[in-house]
């Protein structure tokens, strides 16, 4: 059976860098649903992304900022980005040499089909 | 004065109920007892739970000058008063602190106005009276290391820590942007000259998330460092965590894209830096002031001030 979010990891994942791309709970970090290249582990990174994802939604309303609608973050070996709708989290997983600018367009448009 | 029997009822109360107002007075006896760093810590989550109340930042504000962090008392006297300009607790608190630091005009029309709430306060009258003794003559300013001894029942902070300016500065001087030497005579200016104008703002927090310099005003120009600092701190605290599980190595850039302000924080040391501007500046652009802002943070902490 083909998942609703089929077409919007399909288009994500073809993004030269991009390792993996995740819809994903906000509350119980449970994966909906993936597509993943191997090697990546979709449990454990729904499960932290969710709560990176969370924290920083609450840290950003609690601050006054309002709600948190991209989150981006980078690391030596990696980048995640999130962006959320309702109650469900699209997660990319990256390369560092992937073009963020392209991603976060394509993710910013995606979430729309989200809920 | 509260006894351990006292502070351990206070303590099962707030265990009991974290949003509760008990920590109002758990963190000043805390306080009164010297237990600063408990009391600092009560202080700081009370702030953190109960951020419109002036009384929580009086409190944290007190337990700053106490520790000796004038800076943090002061932007939390300043929260206070923000949210009720007619505060006698920190108007007295940063009245005296004002006036340790040189700035005798600030300082009388602080603590006259706490006098106004509490003309018993002995102490008060007789800062003003110093105050208003000294004059213009910033000769006298060491004058005001006196005060403290004067007053027989101190504020209740004891700021009378650091060492009066040798020149009088105001306020209004030290919210002016300046240009950026070395060693800025107040951590909150570490940034100028990084940031392009007051709708943008600059921290830099150490490990638990308490503002070490920069300064962050609200739109309507409170001082919302402490608070903006606390929140956003944990979510560096979670990219840690998430990157090391992920094992994609140590966090570099984390930025957050919210309705009203984009968001970037990048560790320098064991602290963290966060730049934030509106939300309709590119997000490329609050990355490269990120990056001038931790440039600026590491040369300020490598010049030892």
């Amino acid at each position: 059976m083909t998942s609703p979010y089929a077409t919007i990891l399909a288009g994500l994942i073809r993004h030269r860098g991009v390792k993996g791309c995740l819809v994903v709970g906000e509350t119980d970090g449970l994966l909906v649903d993936s597509t993943l290249q191997f090697g990546v582990n979709g449990q454990i990174f729904a499960a932290l992304t969710a709560s990176l994802f969370r924290k920083a939604r609450r840290a950003s309303q609690a601050a006054g900022l309002g709600d948190a609608a991209f989150v981006q973050l980078e690391a030596e070996n990696g980048r995640v980005c999130a962006v959320g709708r309702g109650e469900l989290v699209l997660v990319v997983v990256a390369e560092p040499r992937v073009n963020l600018g392209l991603v976060r367009v394509d993710m910013l448009k995606a979430v729309e089909a989200l809920a | 004065m509260m006894g351990p029997d006292d502070i351990r009822v206070l303590s099962d109360a707030l265990a009991a109920d974290p949003g509760s107002l008990v920590f109002l007075q758990l963190g000043e006896a805390l306080r009164r007892q010297g237990q600063l760093d408990l009391a600092w810590r009560v202080a700081m989550r009370g702030a953190e739970r109960h951020p419109q109340r002036p009384d929580a930042h009086d409190l944290l504000a007190r337990v700053a000058a106490d520790r000796g962090d004038l800076d943090r008392a002061r932007s939390a006297w300043e929260s206070a008063l923000a949210l009720s300009p007619g505060h006698p607790a920190a108007q007295k608190g940063l009245g005296f602190l004002f006036f340790q630091q040189g700035l005798r005009a600030d300082a009388e029309r602080l603590l006259a106005a706490a006098q106004a709430a509490d003309p018993a306060d002995a102490s008060l009258g007789a800062a003003l009276a110093k105050i208003r003794a000294i004059g213009a003559d910033p000769a006298d300013a060491d004058d005001a290391a006196q005060v403290r001894p004067m007053a027989p029942t101190p504020p209740r902070a004891s700021v009378a820590i650091a060492p009066p300016s040798a020149q009088p500065r105001t306020t209004q001087a030290i919210a002016a942007p300046a240009p950026f030497a070395p060693a800025p005579a107040d951590p909150r200016d570490v940034f100028a000259g990084v940031l392009p104008d007051e709708t943008h703002a600059a921290l830099f927090l150490d490990a638990d998330g308490l503002v070490v310099a920069g300064r962050y005003k609200a739109a309507d120009g409170r001082d919302v460092s402490a608070d903006i600092g606390a929140q956003l701190s944990g979510v560096s605290d979670e990219a840690s965590r998430a990157m090391r599980h992920l094992g994609l190595g140590a966090w570099t850039h984390l930025a957050v894209e919210a309705e009203q302000a984009s968001v970037a924080m990048a560790p320098v040391g064991d602290g963290v830096v966060l730049v934030a501007a509106p939300r309709r500046v590119p997000l490329g652009f609050v990355r490269r002031m990120l990056d001038r802002a931790a440039e600026r943070v590491k040369r300020w902490v490598e010049s030892g001030t």
